[in-house]
């Protein structure tokens, strides 16, 4: 059945059909209609869940925590501060290994005080422990939403779906949405692997001496490699299903390209209009777009990106002090290229609060890029007043 | 739960390798959560000792027939208290602080009314060879011999009206008491074992030597003579006792009374009065010597007569009576104003010299209290000031006889007259126990009084609670002890009543109460204060799950071992039901 949605109400739609069943959530702009919209579910009875109301994003998490390690599929969504606030929460989902569902709508952090997109809210969480994917349209924010669930609960980590503030949370667009059989028959119920049981009562989070806690991190990490494969089996499922597969990394267009441009979320989509007449006017042009943050798919784009000469990565976000974070990741994943392989890297900080990414910033970028030698500085501020 | 992996067989996540059981927190605690139940304010405030909290949580319980039961250990008339009490019970209900006090005459009404459609089994006693006469078939004297009953004895009940009811049946108007359910509720009472003898008058026709052959007595015959006003002119034609009057109307009698009526008084009699005559058609002046604030009536009749019409002259009274012809033709009033507080703790009312007028009138009826007749008992009982003088147990000065209601210091309520006259029951049985050489327990208030007031409980006393309340104290609890956070705001019923265009048209009833539904819903509005209802927070709070069910479903245990003592479950409780106590002392 096909919906014309807003990217906000594919969240809902997503954990509906996940049939979630306990959400906790405290409301902030522009995440409010993901849980409006699925309160009105349990409400009226479409959706058979808990949605308990807490005081704030600390409780929130840490009741979808509460409720996860009670053995409950668990959903939440939040944005900017309110995603601030959970951080501890957030540490304490990935290390209690709980599958909990989350999703951030990208939202820049003040003050100033500013509701529009930007990454640094989710980017801040990078080393939570969180599995994180970036969305570029509304369908894939459904999909993701669905096949997050599937992922955490594989591998026992908590998921992250990000989208950004609305180009994503606020504009409608056609989605597919998937039959409920389907998606019962692609996501069971789930099975908790250790979970609170009064009949067998263990304590939870309790005391690791030095003797253990290392080995409990490396599972951790461990579970964060195991994602890589695990995901493209679970999208190769749903792909059978719905024939729609995103990828950890999608290359467009990436062939014989002489510079590639590094781009996640919506960024993305207006990144392949410009590439598009790029092509079209003979340019070796093309376009990586990075879904899944955590794991860092670093093989996959050292194996796509080697041997082309320059990359231009475009962060909508800046670890202040450094540069883009995706540039740095990028940066850090090239360095074992042989050199003769490795490209060059200009990494450009673009976009921040909400600012608009045109066809004409990026076509900057591409030319700027291909005019330098070697980029002036770690970061490349464009669009930005002198 | 065992793991076998990689790392040594360390688990993914910090997790007991074994069962939390064997960490016994219970050791941590120096204080311990102990289930006690108080007294809600209710009960406490109610004189004829009914259990309301625990009825209404029988309600809750959807335990219909337990709660009427209840009711009905308590209180022998529910079906009249239900309309004519005047509710004190309310003024206490901690709901008040909340948002509105449970309509508590309402549920009472309701399960009054379901009773008398009912035939409930009585309670079967161990028929005891002692007989009692009682003097009067008021509240007192029925609710003595109906609770005599209930604890094995033969009562023979003396009633000088042609009919049962004494005051019930006399003094209150059909519209506040219709006779169809005053006549049912006695005929139940009758029928739990008590003999009412009526148109016979101890004195006149049965002489008090003959109650000797009865080994105890119990006097109940009320006040019933009209207090004089002092008004010049007070004898004559036209000046009536407001009692009087409200006997002959209530008896069927409707008298010439005029058009214009004054009433002098300011409590239930003369509302009543004032009532009545409206409804005989009379224009209606009540005089009161003190202010609204003062009036002992209560409030709701004092509404109703507000809105049939009657007019009210505040810090007003009669002082000589005009006539023409020999017949009344007005009274002169004069004002007085408010001075000093009196032995009842009210303000004074003193006379002034200015502000006199004359009223127009046609009948005068009065009624500023009525006194007691007692000629004729024997002097050996004492009295004060026409009162008999009873201890705490009802008991005269005169061993075997026991007194209560009207006739005594009470104050003149329906409630205190059925209180009195459980009580005094109570010191009967312990009295002819004791005479009989068994052995009696003890005088202690703890065990026969539920709340501080002293109001007697037959549960307590036969201590056979269907609630099983936890280790109970006789402290009232505070709405302030209470977990305010657990309950939700729900507006309280208001009672139905008959259209103002039918109120006047007769004697119907005015008060119709609620329906049984809303009755219900009421009954769901009752907080529980300080006594257990099961609800289940402590168990859903305990962080340490040491709560569980009790092995019979009702009530709760605390595992020792792993309670440590926290006080979250005391904390939640919504009804100060729990308190934490020392550990180990």
């Amino acid at each position: 059945m096909k919906k014309v949605i807003e990217g906000n109400h594919a969240v809902s739609w997503g954990a509906k059909l996940a049939r979630v069943e306990v959400i906790s959530a405290y409301p902030i702009t522009p995440q409010t209609q993901i849980v409006e919209r699925l309160s009105e579910m349990c409400a009226d009875g479409s959706l058979d869940a808990r949605y308990i109301s807490v005081e704030s994003e600390h409780s929130a998490m840490a009741a979808c925590i509460g409720a996860s390690a009670a053995g409950v599929r668990t959903f939440t969504a939040t944005s900017s501060q309110g995603l601030a606030l959970m951080h501890e929460l957030l540490h304490w989902a990935a290390l209690g290994r709980h599958p909990v569902v989350m999703a951030d709508v990208n939202r820049a952090l003040g003050p100033g005080w500013n509701i529009w997109t930007d990454q640094n809210d989710s980017l801040s969480q990078r080393d939570t422990g969180w599995i994180q994917f970036y969305c570029e349209t509304n369908q894939e924010v459904l999909d993701t939403t669905i096949l997050g669930f599937k992922l955490a609960e594989a591998v026992d980590l908590p998921v992250m779906v990000v989208l950004d503030a609305f180009f994503l949370s606020h504009t409608a667009e056609p989605v597919d949405i998937p039959d409920q059989e389907l998606v019962d028959g692609f996501l069971p119920r789930r099975e908790a692997r250790y979970k609170l049981d009064v009949e067998d009562p263990h304590a939870f989070g309790a005391l690791v001496r030095p003797d253990a806690y290392m080995e409990m991190r490396l599972q951790q990490q461990e579970a964060m490699e195991r994602a890589h494969d695990a995901f493209d089996e679970i999208e190769s499922e749903w792909e059978a299903l719905t024939g729609r597969r995103y990828g950890a990394i999608e290359g467009y267009r990436t062939e014989g390209a002489e510079l590639l441009l590094v781009t996640s979320s919506t960024i993305t989509s207006t990144a392949r209009e410009v590439v598009d007449a790029r092509r079209d006017a003979g340019e070796a042009v093309g376009l990586v777009k990075v879904k899944m943050f955590r794991p860092f798919p670093t093989e996959r784009l050292r194996r796509l990106l080697s041997g082309v000469s320059r990359v231009a990565v475009l962060d909508r976000n800046i670890s202040p002090g450094h540069g883009g974070i995706f540039a740095e990741e990028l940066r850090s994943a090239l360095y074992d290229v042989p050199p003769d392989d490795r490209p060059t890297l200009f990494g450009y900080v673009v976009g921040l609060g909400g600012r608009d990414v045109t066809p004409t910033v990026i076509g900057e970028i591409i030319d700027g890029t291909r005019a330098a030698e070697r980029p002036e500085r770690e970061d490349l501020w464009v669009g930005v007043a002198p | 739960m065992a793991e076998v992996g990689p790392h040594g067989g360390i688990p993914p996540i910090s997790v007991s390798s074994t069962s939390t059981r064997v960490n016994r927190t219970g050791s941590w605690k120096y204080i311990r959560p102990v289930y006690q139940d108080r007294v809600a304010p209710c009960n406490a405030g109610c004189p004829v000792g009914i259990d309301i909290e625990g009825y209404m949580n029988l309600l809750r319980e959807g335990r219909d027939d337990e709660a009427m039961d209840l009711l009905l250990r308590e209180n022998p008339m529910p079906a009249v208290t239900g309309r004519v009490c005047d509710h004190p019970c309310e003024t206490h209900c901690n709901r008040r602080f909340f948002d509105e006090p449970v309509s508590i005459h309402a549920v009472e009404r309701m399960l009054g009314d379901r009773i008398l459609e009912r035939d409930l089994p009585t309670p079967v006693a161990t028929q005891r060879k002692e007989r009692i006469a009682v003097v009067g078939s008021g509240p007192a004297g029925l609710a003595c011999g109906y609770h005599l009953a209930r604890l094995g004895y033969r009562a023979v009940v003396y009633e000088a009206a042609p009919e049962a009811g004494g005051m019930l049946r006399l003094g209150i108007p059909e519209y506040r008491l219709p006779r169809e359910i005053l006549d049912a509720q006695i005929e139940r009472i009758r029928a739990e074992g008590i003999e009412i003898r009526c148109g016979v008058r101890v004195g006149p026709d049965v002489p008090w030597g003959e109650l000797a052959r009865y080994d105890a007595v119990f006097v109940a015959s009320g006040a019933h003579q009209g207090r004089a006003t002092g008004m010049e002119g007070e004898e004559s034609d036209g000046v009536r006792s407001g009692l009087h009057f409200l006997k002959e109307v209530n008896a069927g009698g409707r008298p010439d009374i005029g058009r214009r009526v004054v009433v002098v008084g300011g409590g239930n009699t003369a509302i009543d009065c004032a009532r009545t005559a409206r409804r005989l058609g009379a224009e209606v002046l009540l005089l009161y010597r003190r202010t609204r604030a003062e009036m002992p009536a209560i409030d709701e009749e004092i509404l109703e007569a507000e809105r049939e019409g009657i007019e009210f002259e505040f810090l007003a009274a009669p002082n000589t009576v005009a006539k023409l012809n020999g017949r009344l033709r007005g009274v002169e009033c004069i004002r007085m104003v408010l001075g000093e507080p009196d032995d009842s703790g009210r303000r004074r009312p003193v006379p002034t010299e200015e502000g006199q007028f004359t009223v127009i009138v046609d009948t005068i009826l009065t009624a500023i209290g009525e006194i007691t007749d007692l000629g004729f008992l024997p002097p050996d009982v004492h009295q004060d000031r026409w009162q008999i003088v009873v201890d705490e147990l009802g008991a005269t000065s005169t061993p075997v006889v026991f007194a209560g209601g009207d006739v005594t210091d009470s104050e003149r309520t329906v409630a205190h007259a059925l209180g009195d006259g459980k009580r005094a029951a109570l010191g009967i049985d312990r009295f002819l126990r004791s005479a009989a050489g068994e052995p009696i327990p003890a005088v202690d208030p703890e065990r026969y009084c539920l709340g501080p007031e002293g109001n007697i409980s037959m549960t307590r006393w036969r201590d056979d609670d269907p609630l099983r309340r936890n280790s109970p104290v006789n402290e009232v609890v505070e709405f302030e002890d209470m977990n305010q956070d657990h309950f939700q705001h729900a507006d309280r019923h208001p009672d139905h009543h008959l259209s103002d265009a039918r109120t006047l048209a007769g004697f119907d009833e005015v008060n119709q109460g609620l329906g049984r539904d809303e009755a219900t819903e009421e009954a769901l509005r009752c907080m529980n204060c300080g006594v257990c209802n099961q609800c289940e927070l402590c168990l859903i709070f305990c962080p340490d799950m040491a709560v569980s069910r009790s092995e019979d479903g009702w009530g709760f245990v605390i595992d020792m071992d792993y309670c440590k003592g926290c006080g979250v479950c005391a904390a939640e409780c919504p009804r100060g039901a729990m308190v934490m106590t020392r550990e180990g002392l």
